[in-house]
């Protein structure tokens, strides 16, 4: 029993070695969802399907994103890399592996949208956590487009 | 504990690569509807060019976010800042057991024929 409360600490310690990235991972799961469904979302001008769909980012880049629908007005963001608070587990626990592997797999950041930083763009829902991003929003009408009718729902 | 600031400062500030750019004749900024066409090597320059400046991507010893698609995306907006619709690599190094990144000189220039018709890379996400 004392020999397993000797190596606790050292298996603890040790598996506190990239913090960040065994907590976080080196990718984050970005998910874009529309209303109306369908839009086209590009990251780095890149289409990668319409609303819903989500993507697996590597976290040490920083993306554009857009996210277009025809009569509609694009939408238009970056996700910015910001410091993953994870990174500081190997500063506390002394993961001196972690210092370096945590940079090199990307996972001492977590991708961010910039509205965070600046004003939510009204109808737009952002809600991130240490694994997945998920940006939802109601696409406003081209004011470019003119309305010529409306579809009304009848009662039969 | 000195040392851990000093790696935890590298980590942060020294994961991109070091760019260094020359203008010598900036055009207004384009917008990003704009297509901007990404030639490699092997793609060959259109005539009747106007070269807007240069760019030259290298290690700087700490870069983790230095893939090549990562790199023509910098690029790219790059070209976009200062009016240029052609990013040409002119030279490329693939990562080898000196550094793991893509080291690349690139020019840019502005075009004002059909970019779509251009043969270009195709830029992927990593």
């Amino acid at each position: 029993m004392k020999t397993f409360f000797k190596i606790l600490p050292l298996a603890f310690l040790l598996f506190l070695q990239s913090c960040a990235t065994i907590v976080s991972g080196s990718r984050q799961t970005v998910k874009f969802s529309s209303e109306p469904k369908a839009a086209t979302v590009y990251i780095n001008e890149v289409p990668i399907g319409k609303t819903p769909v989500e993507k697996k980012l590597k976290r040490n880049q920083e993306y554009q994103v857009l996210i277009k629908m025809e009569g509609y007005q694009t939408y238009e963001t970056t996700l910015s890399k910001k410091f993953n608070e994870w990174y500081i587990g190997n500063v506390i626990f002394g993961g001196l592996i972690g210092l370096v592997v945590d940079p090199i797999t990307g996972a001492m950041y977590k991708l961010t949208p910039n509205e965070l930083a600046s004003n939510l763009i009204p109808s737009t829902a952002v809600k991130v956590d240490d694994t997945d991003i998920h940006i939802s929003l109601s696409m406003h009408i081209d004011p470019e487009w003119e309305q010529v009718g409306q579809l009304v729902k009848t009662g039969d | 504990m000195k040392r851990l600031v000093f790696l935890v400062i590298i980590g942060l500030v020294s994961c991109s690569p070091k760019i260094k750019s020359n203008f010598a004749n900036s055009q207004p900024k384009l917008s990003s509807d704009e297509n901007v066409a990404l030639l490699d090597l092997e793609h060959e320059l259109p005539a009747n060019l106007i070269k807007i400046g240069s760019l030259k991507f290298q290690d700087s010893g700490f870069s983790t976010d230095c893939s090549f698609n990562s790199i023509l995306n910098r690029a790219r907006k790059t070209a976009r800042d200062n009016g240029a619709n052609i990013v040409k690599v002119v030279e490329k190094k693939t990562p080898d057991i000196w550094s793991s990144c893509y080291r690349l000189n690139i020019d840019l220039y502005r075009f004002k024929g059909d970019i779509a018709a251009l043969s270009q890379y195709q830029l992927t996400l990593d």
